[in-house]
């Protein structure tokens, strides 16, 4: 005969600290996959991001409307968005420990990482679209 | 005992030893770099974003938002976004060895550490001047 038992941790009184929920490992190659990608996209996007530093409009433009900066810049900020969204999903699930104020956030930042990497992509296809 | 004692309690439990506790040693104060730049980045993402959308659309939109870029502080939030590129993906780049057992004893941690820190300063020093060489 088995009897049910329910873990109770001394912290948080139901064990849920314990507990896995099993997407640590695909969390983690995720995060991996996406900085082998960065990685080559962050060296090239640091170059052309310099190459903003104090521009004009036109100086902006021009150096944004070029393919290969275009293409670059494009992935850099729709995989590294990606990649960050992940990565501040881990900040929050470390520091909130208010547990409706922590899903609240991790919603936010998911609608805010979406956000800034939809008008990332859609401000440089403005400027770079072929006209 | 009751689940509204047990949380009563643990509350009161102090968590883990940190920031005020533990001695400052390097490749804490790196781990603590890597995840403050990757939030940094996340903010310099989104103000460069509202740069590109200010550019993409010109005249008075450009105006207000060409700070981002230009003038000390738009100087200063490139140099910022750029360095923090550079130790993050150095950072990364560190647990790439770390994933594979490769440096993880004392003096390859510390070197690692040291590695992240002066490469990333380094990387953005020539970026800037491979960039002023090239105008």
């Amino acid at each position: 005969m088995t009897v049910a038992t329910r873990f109770t941790s001394g912290r948080t009184g139901s064990g849920e600290a314990y507990v896995a929920d099993h997407s640590g490992s695909s969390h983690a190659r995720f995060m991996r996959l996406t900085a082998y990608a960065l990685m080559p996209l962050g060296v090239m996007s640091a170059w052309w991001i310099l190459g903003l530093a104090g521009k004009s409009l036109d100086g902006v433009r021009a150096e944004i409307a070029r393919p290969i900066p275009a293409l670059a810049l494009l992935a850099f900020g729709v995989v590294g968005m990606v990649h960050a969204r992940k990565g501040m999903d881990d900040i929050i699930e470390d520091y909130v420990h208010d547990e409706a104020l922590k899903a609240r956030a991790l919603v936010a930042n998911l609608w805010a990482s979406r956000a800034i990497a939809a008008l990332w992509a859609f401000a440089i296809l403005l400027i770079a679209a072929p006209k | 005992m009751a689940d509204a004692d047990t949380d009563r309690l643990a509350a009161r439990r102090p968590l883990s030893p940190h920031l005020t506790i533990f001695k400052p040693i390097l490749t804490m104060m790196m781990s603590i770099a890597h995840r403050i730049t990757g939030a940094g980045l996340y903010v310099g993402m989104a103000l460069l974003t509202l740069f590109l959308l200010g550019a993409a659309i010109g005249g008075g939109a450009f105006a207000a938002v060409s700070w981002i870029a230009s003038g000390f502080i738009g100087n200063l939030i490139i140099l910022m976004i750029v360095w923090a590129i550079f130790h993050h993906l150095l950072g990364g780049l560190r647990h790439a060895f770390w994933d594979r057992g490769l440096y993880m004893d004392p003096r390859g941690r510390e070197l690692m550490a040291q590695g992240t820190l002066v490469g990333g300063i380094l990387l953005t020093l020539l970026l800037y001047i491979f960039k002023t060489l090239s105008n």
